[in-house]
């Protein structure tokens, strides 16, 4: 292989072009496989991500095929024939300078481009928007909570405050720029939607952000909320940073909207109702309020279709509470379970619950005293005795007395009969107001049903939506 | 040309003296009892790692917990799994290659240091004590990353043992790489410049200047999280001013070099390995040579790759084109390597086997590599199987099957016989088909939304799961095969002789084994360690044969006795 022999450059010229060509085109076809091998496209980053990705496994596929190819020829070609070759050596060539030159010179191109390409799209995915919309993330073990401020800029009562509330569960809709603006409560989380292809970690003593745009998908709308016939699509947002026992189990929902009318009508129903309208109920309160605790992500819980196995079933909570520890009533049982979790460890568990507290609101675990009443109430309410098998006078004047602070739940009429303070109300939302009790007590009497989220919200009785 | 003048003589037929038995369970400091200690004792976490990989994969047969009785339990698995292959499998059996193979190489009787290089090896032992010792007082279960808070406020003793343990081992690699820069720099014989050297010794020089240079970081990071555990400090405690990313930066200045401490080596054995049995010079000597150091050096610039989702946005670029960049040093040599092959003349030994499974996966993972590197891609990808698939063909891919190649190459060498070729074909084509099977689907279990360190995952996820898993029991029976060969080898192998492949490199112009003082007076260097086809070397070679005796014949006769002279020298194996 003397490269200076112009008879021998000649005759490889024709099956190096070929084969160039061969890896190309296979290079090509390879990079085919893409959408085959990633998600659902759901964002616009999505797009933009695939096809880099695509463009380096064109690259990439034609230099698999080029080594393979060219190992594979070797091997058969140059091996050691059993006949005389036995003592025989190969030719003394130790290198080739042109040959050198241009397989460094090849791959730093390649590179060279791809840090050019990567660099634009880098730039363009985290780029800022006009119309952003926050929606703020919890991580902890090991649940997600998300955050919602109110669309409408309502407040209540005589605060300043735009009310907010949390849910289970991310909701967005096509075309809305989302900003993820994440916390953590206890060690490092991943926030990450496959199908929108971005991740972020959660850092403690520090807000992260990611940001993302869902986009109408290509493979269509895979479900139908039942009470308003808007469409979605449904993914999860998955844990991607090792955060203990319960990490695979970390993940939520992820409902895309196909418009910002939909998503704004489930947020009413789910979310700011409740707060304007919250329920005398305190069993139906506790079942609203412990959804914006990441309870789900440690606890099975057949009412709501929550499935973790880090902690022990709240199935039938209220029954075994009565008869737990001796001496302790069944409400004492449950409020010493969330604000004093590590006093019982039911066999067989760890003291891995994290510890809930009514005292300092920016604190990690702040669950306020009327939410752990409401909340003990509907797990009280676990339970297949006819009667709800808690003292609730005990059950307030127990926080009370411990906390120091006033359990305030039901002291007020429902906001229903006071005015809204925000003029902007719609008449939707007056609607609501008027059929608020009779949209609860539907809910009470579907308390004990098995119920998954979702359909929660197909059963919802839709007085309140259009 | 180097010409051989001492009196023809020949331990021709028989195996040269082995050390006895006990010597190797003793303080020795012989750098050949040294390296061997080190190999069984990596040898064996390698066995002990690879049992943990079993039990990961039959918990992943099904997507609900089952094997394992909860999450903690399985994140030891991996824990467990990934330190003890790091570092008490990959960078201790590749010390052993080292420790044994380079004064040889160097034609010298011992390393620089032989006392410091007996300490280095004895502090392994208590090591892989203390990690085991985890198992006792609640297992390390925060991933080999270790990362604050979850390995200090939530992680129970075993993760403190976990800290003492590397903190042993990177003092014992500390002190090897000391051993390796002055033995290279000071003990290389006469006429043998630092491009006169095999590349494996190159190897080693670029493998002990990262591993003085980064492993201090890592103690320095490890010290400061044992402080958090156990003297209330807060180096990583956000609640008193502390971050957790100042564990992240430090770790990984150290944890990506030290992945290429883990491969560099291999690469090194496998220049050797193909110009042997290809019986062709390496392509691209000088190259190989730089390159090594260009990827020791600029593997210095890269670790925040590590950090893609983590680190300030602000800063994310320029590690991808640092990490961009590394992939053009490893290319080259992807390429000279395939230059070496190219128009050899293959023998298919066990070594070369491993040597061109190598090629054939390293490249790939090098590739998912260069795809991590550009960071929107990397967004996705990050902790996900995707990752473990890209760092299991580099690592099993790669160094495994470098280890594995150089295992046939020099177990020759080491015991005095050689291994079965039946068998490592076996053994070749059983790792390979199960290592694809078992690590290919990954790439695509990553990319359609699975994370990692995960014991529960979603259902969609089941099916490509469980042919990983199946894969990955064929490869961990691989291993047996092996194993079974080193025991008919030691027992009944055919006798090597001092240099059955008829190579170049100064450790074969000696008895196998060596004598305790390595060669009898000053052995003389061939002027290039991969100058096959000249007439000198075979000159050389035929000198080295009329005084060692000729290599064993490739196929022998039923009942040939060990002491009949072949009919001519062949080179042994396939």
């Amino acid at each position: 292989m003397n490269s200076g022999n112009n008879s021998n450059s000649n005759s490889l010229l024709i099956p190096i072009l070929i084969g160039g060509v061969l890896i190309v085109v296979g290079g090509l076809i390879i990079g085919q496989l893409t959408p085959s091998i990633f998600p659902d496209q759901a964002s616009a980053e999505s797009e933009q991500v695939d096809t880099l990705f695509q463009f380096m496994l064109v690259i990439g596929g034609a230099i698999f095929l080029l080594v393979q190819g060219l190992l594979l020829y070797s091997v058969i070609r140059f091996r050691k024939r059993d006949d005389a070759d036995d003592d025989e050596d190969g030719p003394t060539i130790h290198g080739n300078t042109t040959l050198e030159l241009v397989w460094t010179a090849i791959p730093a191109v390649i590179v060279l481009v791809l840090v050019i390409y990567s660099y634009q799209v880098w730039v363009d995915i985290r780029d800022t928007r006009d119309d952003e919309v926050t929606i703020s993330a919890t991580g902890a073990r090991y649940a997600w909570t998300f955050g919602y401020e109110d669309p409408q800029a309502r407040t209540i009562d005589d605060s300043d405050e735009v009310i907010s509330g949390s849910l289970p569960d991310l909701h967005t809709y096509v075309g809305q720029h989302v900003v993820m603006s994440m916390q953590t409560q206890d060690v490092i989380h991943a926030f990450w939607i496959p199908e929108m292809r971005v991740k972020q970690d959660l850092l403690p003593g520090r807000t992260t952000e990611i940001r993302f745009t869902p986009i109408e998908p290509e493979s269509g709308w895979d479900y139908t909320d039942e009470l308003t016939g808007a469409q979605y699509n449904r993914y999860r947002v998955v844990c991607t940073e090792l955060c203990g026992s319960g990490h695979g189990n970390m993940w939520a929902n992820v409902y895309v909207h196909e418009s910002e009318e939909a998503y704004m009508e489930v947020l009413e129903r789910e979310v700011f109702d409740p707060i304007i309208n919250p329920p005398a109920d305190p069993t139906i309160r506790g079942q609203q309020v412990i959804q914006t605790y990441p309870c789900s992500g440690c606890h099975v819980l057949d009412d709501l279709g929550w499935a973790g196995v880090t902690g022990p079933t709240l199935n039938g909570a209220g029954d075994r509470a009565t008869t737990r520890v001796a001496g302790q009533t069944a409400e004492e049982y449950l409020y010493e379970s969330i604000y004093y979790p590590g006093s019982y460890l039911v066999a067989g568990y760890g003291a891995l619950m994290p510890q809930f507290q009514p005292g300092d609101p920016d604190g990690a675990n702040y669950m306020p005293v009327n939410d752990v009443y409401a909340v003990v109430a509907y797990l009280c309410a676990q339970s297949s005795a006819e009667e709800n098998p808690c003292d609730f006078d005990n059950l307030r004047s127990l926080i009370e007395t411990d906390t120091g602070l006033d359990v305030t739940f039901g002291d007020e009429a429902p906001a229903s009969e006071d005015s809204a303070t925000d003029d902007t109300m719609t008449d939707d939302a007056t609607d609501e107001d008027a059929s608020t009790d009779d949209t609860m007590n539907e809910d009470a009497d579907s308390d004990e049903t098995e119920s998954t989220p979702e359909a929660d919200e197909e059963e919802n009785t839709g007085d309140g939506s259009d | 040309m180097a010409t051989i003048s001492y009196p023809i003589g020949g331990t021709q037929g028989k195996p040269a003296k082995r050390p006895a038995l006990a010597e190797y369970f003793r303080w020795s400091i012989d750098h050949k009892i040294i390296g061997v200690q080190y190999m069984v004792t990596s040898l064996t976490f390698f066995i002990v790692a690879g049992a943990l990989a079993m039990f990961i994969r039959w918990e992943l047969l099904t997507p609900e917990l089952d094997f394992v009785s909860n999450g903690e339990t399985y994140n030891s698995l991996f824990t467990m799994h990934g330190t003890m292959m790091i570092f008490l499998w990959i960078v201790p059996m590749f010390a052993g290659f080292g420790n044994y193979l380079v004064p040889l190489m160097l034609g010298a009787k011992d390393m620089a240091f032989p006392w410091l290089n007996a300490l280095a090896f004895w502090m392994i032992p208590p090591a892989g004590l203390l990690m085991l010792m985890g198992y006792f007082a609640g297992p390390a279960e925060a991933g080999w990353t270790s990362y604050p808070p979850l390995s200090t406020i939530y992680s129970p003793d075993g993760q403190t043992l976990w800290i003492l343990s590397l903190h042993l081992l990177g003092l014992s690699s500390i002190f090897g790489g000391i051993n390796f820069i002055v033995t290279i720099k000071n003990m290389r014989p006469a006429g043998m410049g630092y491009f006169q050297m095999p590349l494996f010794v190159w190897s080693i020089l670029a493998t002990s200047i990262i591993v003085v240079m980064a492993t201090p970081f890592l103690a320095g990071a490890l010290t400061l999280l044992l402080l958090d555990r156990v003297a209330g400090t807060a180096f990583f405690d956000i609640a008193a001013g502390g971050d957790v990313l100042l564990w992240q930066n430090i770790f990984w200045f150290y944890s990506h070099p030290a992945v290429y401490i883990m491969v560099l080596p291999g690469m090194g054995i496998l220049s050797e390995v193909l110009s042997v049995h290809s019986r062709k010079p390496i392509f691209g000597y000088r190259m190989i040579a730089l390159s090594s150091m260009a990827i020791a050096l600029i593997g210095f610039t890269v670790w925040a790759h590590h950090m893609f989702t983590s680190l300030n946005p602000e800063l994310r670029i320029p590690f991808m084109v640092t990490s961009m960049i590394i992939a053009v040093p490893t290319g080259i040599k992807i390429f000279s390597w395939l230059g070496t092959v190219w128009m050899g003349k293959i023998r298919f030994t066990g070594a070369m086997q491993f040597g061109l499974g190598f090629l054939s996966l390293f490249v790939i993972g090098g590739i998912s590599g260069v795809m991590l590197a550009a960071v929107p891609v990397d967004i996705h990808m990050h902790d996900t199987y995707f990752v473990v698939s890209h760092f299991h063909f580099v690592l099993f891919g790669g160094s495994v099957f470098a280890i594995y190649s150089g295992i046939y190459q020099w177990w020759p060498k080491i015991t005095g016989r050689m291994l079965n070729e039946r068998l490592a074909t076996i053994h070749f084509w059983l790792t390979y088909i199960g290592f694809l099977g078992a690590f290919f689907p990954m790439h695509i279990l990553g990319m359609r939304g699975m994370p990692r360190r995960v014991a529960v995952y979603d259902p969609q996820f089941q099916d490509l799961n469980a042919i990983v898993s199946v894969f990955a029991f064929i490869l961990g029976i691989s291993t047996f095969v092996l194993l079974y060969n080193m025991v008919v080898s030691t027992v009944n192998g055919k006798v090597a002789g001092a240099n059955p492949y008829r190579a170049l490199t100064l450790e074969w112009m000696t008895t196998s084994p060596p004598p305790a003082y390595n060669f009898i007076g000053e052995p003389i260097p061939y002027e290039d360690p991969y100058g096959y086809g000249t007439e000198a070397s075979k000159e050389y070679l035929k000198a080295m044969e009329s005084r060692f005796g000729p290599p064993p014949p490739a196929k022998p006769a039923p009942e040939a006795e060990p002491n009949a002279p072949a009919p001519a020298p062949e080179p042994a194996g396939d």
